[in-house]
């Protein structure tokens, strides 16, 4: 058998007839007592030796007791003194205190012990010794010497004692060793202590040679060299957890091009021609000819709503509108012309509602570069066709999806855009300043950008900056650090990752 | 989104409200869509909102709208007019590219320096907005008294001004802030004003160019002339409009008017004596559309009383009669003055907002549908997933790309047949230098990263899946897009067998079979550079950078790579 060194030697140190306490155990084998405490109850769980329990009283001294040990008790003191200064008859007070040499509050202990162990009685200020007193034979005195000198005392004078606080009693268990027959045959068989080993080897492990090494111990608490493994980018995580939601909430992805006509970005969506937002200025127009295939009567329903508007009194923009400006190819500037040409039945075939619809791709947008804004993000957009849709559904369905982001009590500011009515900016509360934070830009699509491209039910739709909610939740202030070529490894390195 | 400054003294007085606190009307404001953004130096409020109620752009629409929303005004209100006493002639040689104008005049004006700031702010506005900064519209206004009109015939008792094209030198005048007799292409050049507008009539063969009697006095859309300069002692004022879009003048022209008869004065009509005939302006007339109960009912999601809805109507300015049939629709009537009806769903949202859109009990739509990712996201997650798996650190990096960047710094040549060889997507006109195309490949933005990352811990291991674009004139948007997978390790022993064997494991997590048959591309060491070719399809290139491209982007050590078409994996 192999064991442990310090097994080994515990069970060299024990006896089958004697019990050893571990106290004795820790003095033949020279380890320390908690070693041989852990050594024997590991024995024990391998049958090798029991183990008895007993429970000891330890009797302590206060430093009352010490000093009453050594100058004796105070009652005593002062019947000693009376006897001295009246030989047995009745003395004044003050002087017996004066010959007592007693102070403080020994003198109230001292006359409170008096009476009531017999050594007289007090009387009119006056103390009257009994002369047939014995101090010698003194109980409480006696114990007190007795427990100086290491000596055992009877219960009821300790019960005595521990009440004038001049003792304290604390209980210990007291562990005592015996071998049994395993452990005796154990050891006339031979234990030998086995190796400590610092790394376990497959030849450990397949030798079987495990069982009998015993492992060094580490510092468990020491830190670690650094680790550094791969990590989803923090935007990439962001935009998993919505489209995670999007999906739980019924809603369906979206694909599609980058690279589009403003008809799909822009005329579908009936934004005038001359809207700002078209201008050269915001607009990132690519140097390449102008898109060829559209079908032909999408682009004369989509002219007449912007001419002539939708419906029996509906009024189009007063602006012209040209077929080339349509036809040419821009970045898109919204992920909305992937809603339009899904909703026209360009990309999946008609749709019939009910649908739900769901994109989180990049955008392009010439914006000032600043901490908050950069030239190209993520748009989270999202869209519901179904008949008869009211505004009340479209505001349960962004109280759902920002729920989901910790952000509760949403409003709805009334607001313009030009291809939905009504319109709503949506506002939130942030989990954790309690701000109130614009969330998002939502609405029914109009009919002027329905009818064109054949969708005669309704649909809301909404969207958002996936950056915005990056920032707003997780607290970054500079979307540039992780966004881009000037992006901070460290950064991403330390970034933590989303629950 | 617009901005306008209102004076709260104003508001208080326009509304006849004035026990209202600051902050009362700002949070009035707040119901109506206008948004309090600060103050100015002189004390206004700064009001931003949605560029559709363009008849709030002057402190008389917002008190406008307050009085309705309070309840102090219900329905539609039109301005009395005066019959016209000036007429504007059109005449043959105006600009073909301007033909439009319109006007009024106003008597009676008390203009203080409130109202002159107010009037000024309004015209501005408006120029912004409706106007596409002066291109469809511009508004010229002059003080009435120093107009001496023509007499336009015998029979005619009137007045009348004449709106005419010249040449760009062919007359003179001075214009406002100026004491110099210009031509009108004097000023283009030499005025502030005219150089700030001369893109708008630059191309023009004739300027346009309005006369009186005396000659010519404003130069549309860009100066008035001195002459006829509008000051707080002006009580009488013309009011002109040129632009591109018959209807689009006309409103412009509606809101001012308000405006000026929200503060007394009276409003008198005018011709506009076009070729093909006369019309009179400012036009009045208040257009109506249709609109069911059941709509509103439905849009708004709440059941409603027909009296409550023609109450809803009259508290937003609009008037409503209910014609009952086999369901109830509603004949509204629109004031003059809006310019963003422009189907019976905007009045809807008026009694919307009549209503309070934030009453309305939010509801999750009993509509029950399936979701799903896409496939491509599907699998861009996937292969993304295993590369972080590898130990890579996921990037995330611009599309947009400068074309050194993309080419001469990696060492390529656009219009080349090597991978990111495409040619460029460019951009028509680029803002930045450092974004004039859509990348064509990743590893220049992998490189790039590795460039500014140089004090950061190595090794570096990065990768991105990312969209890459080239042109293609055979592709309907002209653009072949795609996504490619691309993976850089910066480390001081990074060799071609670390890529591959990275490479290798990925393709085995996809069960496609990878081939690496040698080959060269001019960003990679010659005979460390192998095509990445994937069920037998050409689709990327594996190897270790060329130093040059490695010096290039002061780096210290050695770097492999591999890019390949994402699609690949599928």
């Amino acid at each position: 058998m192999r064991l442990p060194e310090s097994q080994v030697a515990v069970l060299n140190a024990a006896s089958a007839t004697d019990e050893r306490t571990i106290a004795q155990l820790a003095e033949a084998t020279d380890l320390k007592p908690e070693t041989v405490t852990g050594a024997v109850f590991d024995l024990r769980d391998d049958g090798l030796v029991t183990v008895t329990e007993t429970v000891e009283e330890d009797v302590e001294l206060t430093d009352e007791g010490v000093e009453y040990a050594d100058d004796g008790l105070p009652e005593i003191r002062l019947y000693r003194a009376a006897m001295d200064v009246g030989g047995g008859d009745a003395v004044q007070m003050g002087q017996v205190i004066g010959a007592s040499s007693l102070g403080g509050p020994q003198v109230d202990i001292a006359l409170s012990n008096f009476a009531r162990k017999g050594y007289g009685h007090i009387d009119s200020g006056e103390l009257v010794p009994d002369a047939d007193a014995d101090p010698d034979a003194d109980g409480e005195a006696a114990a007190l010497s007795a427990l100086a000198a290491g000596e055992t005392v009877d219960t009821d004078v300790l019960d005595q004692l521990e009440s004038r606080k001049l003792v304290v009693r604390h209980e210990r268990t007291i562990r005592a060793v015996t071998l049994t027959d395993e452990g005796v045959t154990a050891l006339m068989e031979g234990v030998e202590t086995a190796e400590t080993v610092d790394r376990l080897t497959p030849e450990m492990l397949t030798s079987g040679e495990w069982e009998d090494v015993e492992f060094t111990e580490y510092n468990v608490e020491a830190d670690a060299p650094e680790v550094r493994g791969g990590k989803k980018h923090i935007l990439r995580q962001t935009a998993d957890r919505v489209k995670d939601v999007l999906v739980g909430m019924g809603f369906s992805e979206m694909e599609g091009p980058h690279a589009d006509a403003d008809f799909w970005i822009n005329d579908c969506l009936f934004m005038p021609q001359d809207h700002p937002a078209r201008t050269h200025w915001d607009r990132f127009a690519l140097d390449v000819p102008p898109m060829e295939d559209i079908p032909e009567d999408l682009i004369d329903r989509v002219r007449s709503s912007h001419l002539n508007g939708v419906g029996d009194d509906g009024d189009g923009y007063h602006s012209p509108w040209s077929e080339d400006f349509a036809r040419a190819v821009a970045l898109r500037g919204h992920t909305t012309s992937l809603s339009m040409r899904y909703l026209s039945g360009h990309e999946v075939g008609e749709l019939e509602p009910p649908q739900r619809y769901f994109s989180v791709e990049k955008v392009y947008r010439n914006d000032t570069l600043d901490p908050t804004h950069l030239l190209e993000f993520y748009q989270i957009e999202g869209w519901v066709m179904a008949e008869d849709l009211s505004v009340r559904d479209l505001m349960g369905t962004f109280e759902e999806f920002y729920s989901h982001f910790g952000i509760t009590d949403i409003q709805f500011k009334p607001h313009y855009n030009p291809y939905t009515e009504p319109s709503f900016e949506l506002f939130g509360r942030h989990p954790e300043t309690n701000e109130l934070i614009e969330i998002g830009n939502s609405g029914m699509f109009r009919e002027e950008v329905l009818r064109p491209l054949g969708v005669e039910c309704d649909v809301m739709a909404w969207g958002l900056a996936l950056e915005r909610l990056l920032m707003l939740m997780y607290g970054f202030d500079d979307i540039r650090d992780v966004h881009g070529t000037l992006c901070d490894l460290d950064l991403l390195r330390e970034t933590e990752v989303l629950r | 989104m617009p901005v306008v400054d209102v004076q709260p003294d104003e508001l208080r007085r326009l509304t006849g409200h004035e026990e209202k606190s600051d902050e009362e009307f700002k949070d009035d404001l707040f119901a109506l869509g206008l948004e309090f953004e600060g103050v100015t130096e002189d004390g206004a409020f700064q009001l931003e909102f949605g560029p559709d109620r363009l008849d709030r752009l002057s402190v008389e629409g917002v008190a406008r709208s307050l009085r309705y929303q309070y309840g102090d005004a219900r329905g539609v209100t039109v301005p009395k007019t005066n019959d016209p006493d000036w007429t504007i002639v059109v005449d043959e040689s105006v600009p073909e590219e301007r033909p439009y104008v319109t006007g009024a005049v106003v008597r009676g004006v008390d203009l203080d320096e409130a109202a002159l700031d107010s009037l000024i702010q309004l015209q501005e506005k408006l120029h912004a907005t409706m106007g596409r900064k002066r291109a469809k519209g511009a508004i010229g206004i002059h003080d009435l008294t120093m107009l001496k009109g023509d007499v336009l015939s015998e029979q005619s008792t009137g007045n009348a001004i004449t709106y005419t094209g010249i040449e760009p030198d062919g007359d003179t005048f001075v214009a406002l802030d100026s004491n110099e007799e210009l031509t009108p292409a004097e000023v283009l050049e030499q005025h502030d004003t005219g150089r700030k507008y001369a893109d708008l009539v630059s191309e023009y063969e004739r300027y346009p160019a309005i006369y009186d009697e005396i000659g010519l006095f404003s130069f549309p859309p860009v100066i008035n002339g001195r002459r006829t300069e509008v000051t707080t002692d002006s009580r009488e004022l013309f009011v002109e409009l040129t632009g591109t879009d018959q209807w689009t003048i006309d409103r412009m022209c509606n809101i001012i008017c308000y405006a000026l008869a929200a503060r007394g004065a009276t409003i008198e009509e005018v011709e506009v004596e076009y070729e093909g005939g006369t019309v009179v302006r400012p036009d009045f007339e208040v257009e109506t559309k249709h609109v069911s109960h059941d709509r509103i009912e439905t849009v708004l999601g709440v059941d409603l009383e027909m009296d409550g809805v023609i109450d809803l109507f009259e508290r937003s300015g609009l008037d409503a009669d209910a014609e009952l049939g086999d369901e109830t629709v509603y004949e509204v009537s629109i004031p003059p003055y809006r310019v963003d009806v422009l189907h019976p769903l905007d009045l809807v949202d008026d009694v919307g907002r009549a209503y309070g859109f934030n009453e309305l009990e939010p509801r999750y739509p009993d509509v029950g549908t399936v979701g799903q990712r896409h496939e491509r996201s599907r699998l861009e997650d996937a292969a993304r997933t295993a590369l972080v798996g590898l130990g890579f650190e996921d990037l995330l990096n611009f599309h947009m790309i400068s074309e050194e960047e993309n080419y001469e710094r990696m060492d390529i040549e656009p219009g080349s047949d090597v991978l990111g060889g495409g040619e460029p997507t460019s951009i028509t006109e680029p803002y930045s230098e450092d974004y004039t195309m859509l990348r064509s490949w990743v590893l220049p933005s992998l490189t790039m990263v590795l460039e500014n990352n140089t004090h950061r811990a190595y090794p570096q291991d990065l990768a991105e899946i990312g969209h890459v674009a080239h042109r293609d004139d055979d592709e309907n948007t002209r653009v072949s897009e795609a996504r490619h997978v691309a993976a850089v390790l910066a480390r001081h022993d990074a060799t071609y067998e670390d890529a591959k064997a990275r490479l290798a494991t990925l393709c085995n997590d996809f069960g496609v079979e990878l081939e690496t048959p040698a080959t060269e591309h001019p960003s990679f060491i010659p005979g460390r550079t192998a095509s990445v070719v994937i069920d037998g399809e050409e689709v990327g290139i594996v190897g270790e950078l060329y130093p040059k491209v490695i010096v290039e982007h002061d780096l210290e050590l050695p770097v492999a790579a591999f890019e390949f078409d994402l699609a690949a994996l599928q």
